[in-house]
């Protein structure tokens, strides 16, 4: 015999999660943390880039950052996405990719989903800064100014091919 | 990318407004091209107001400043805005690059 026991917690309607938290664990402190998020199907063209450059600033603003920071950020967001548009899928405007732009007070998390062609970014040898304009090589530049101008980067692929470029950057 | 230029003591001078991303940097790689062919070899670029350059415009500036040295021309830039000059200094483009505070110094340095 199969027996299904249903729950209701009964709530009044103006208690927040914290609220609802606070009174199960009464031992513990919840705190509200409130992430915003952006999320937009961008066609892969370059032609977006000053537009997704707006919306990271945008964000920017509201984390908490910094003028030189949002900067920082504008940068990462635009060669990240230049990869994506270029290489993963290869200047093609009828295929779309994802961005997720999402924040809270203290950290900005950037989330580009695209199913390109594979890319190992750790394939990509990075440029030798210090060497002088005769051996400076013009490769490499992209990837590099993303891992510098942001706290993490990781990139994974799920089973099923969609590609995930994912970026961090704390208010400092 | 709006791109007005102006010559004088066979310096061109190129003056870039707009962002300098990977949507843009054909246009100015266009010009400069052009300009080569025609027999420019020295060049001063007025950034005055370029807000942005990604990686895409520093492959362009990279690329013609270091064909230029090899044919005994050369190119400048001007008036970077301050984040423009981060991107140029985290790159270590910084000390590669000849970059000048105004115009004028710019040019001048041709003489020198």
């Amino acid at each position: 015999m199969q027996c299904v026991f249903l729950m209701i917690w009964k709530v009044p309607p103006e208690a927040s999660t914290i609220d609802i938290a606070n009174s199960c664990f009464p031992n513990l402190q919840f705190y509200e943390i409130i992430m915003q998020r952006l999320s937009f199907d961008f066609p892969a063209s370059t032609v977006n880039l000053a537009k997704i450059g707006e919306l990271a600033a945008h964000a920017g603003q509201k984390a908490g950052f910094s003028n030189v920071n949002i900067g920082d950020i504008q940068v990462a967001i635009d060669e990240a996405c230049t990869n994506t548009i270029i290489h993963g899928l290869e200047k093609d405007s009828t295929r779309m990719f994802q961005l997720i732009i999402q924040w809270d007070a203290g950290k900005i998390e950037i989330l580009i989903h695209e199913t390109g062609v594979s890319f190992d970014p750790e394939s990509i040898g990075l440029p030798d800064i210090e060497a002088p304009l005769e051996d400076r090589s013009a490769g490499g530049l992209g990837i590099y100014l993303v891992r510098k101008l942001m706290d993490e980067v990781k990139y994974s692929t799920d089973e099923d091919g969609v590609k995930t470029l994912y970026m961090l950057k704390r208010v400092k | 990318m709006n791109i007005t230029e102006t010559t004088q003591d066979n310096v061109s001078r190129v003056e870039l407004e707009g962002r300098f991303d990977a949507n843009t940097c054909g246009t100015v790689e266009q010009f400069i091209r052009e300009k080569i062919k025609e027999g420019m070899l020295q060049f001063v670029l007025n950034m005055e107001k370029v807000p942005f350059i990604a990686s895409a415009g520093l492959r362009v500036v990279l690329v013609f400043a270091r064909e230029l040295q090899m044919n005994k021309g050369n190119l400048c830039l001007a008036n970077l805005q301050p984040n423009v000059l981060r991107v140029f200094e985290i790159s270590g483009l910084k000390n590669a690059m000849r970059i000048f505070d105004d115009m004028e110094s710019a040019a001048r340095s041709f003489n020198d």
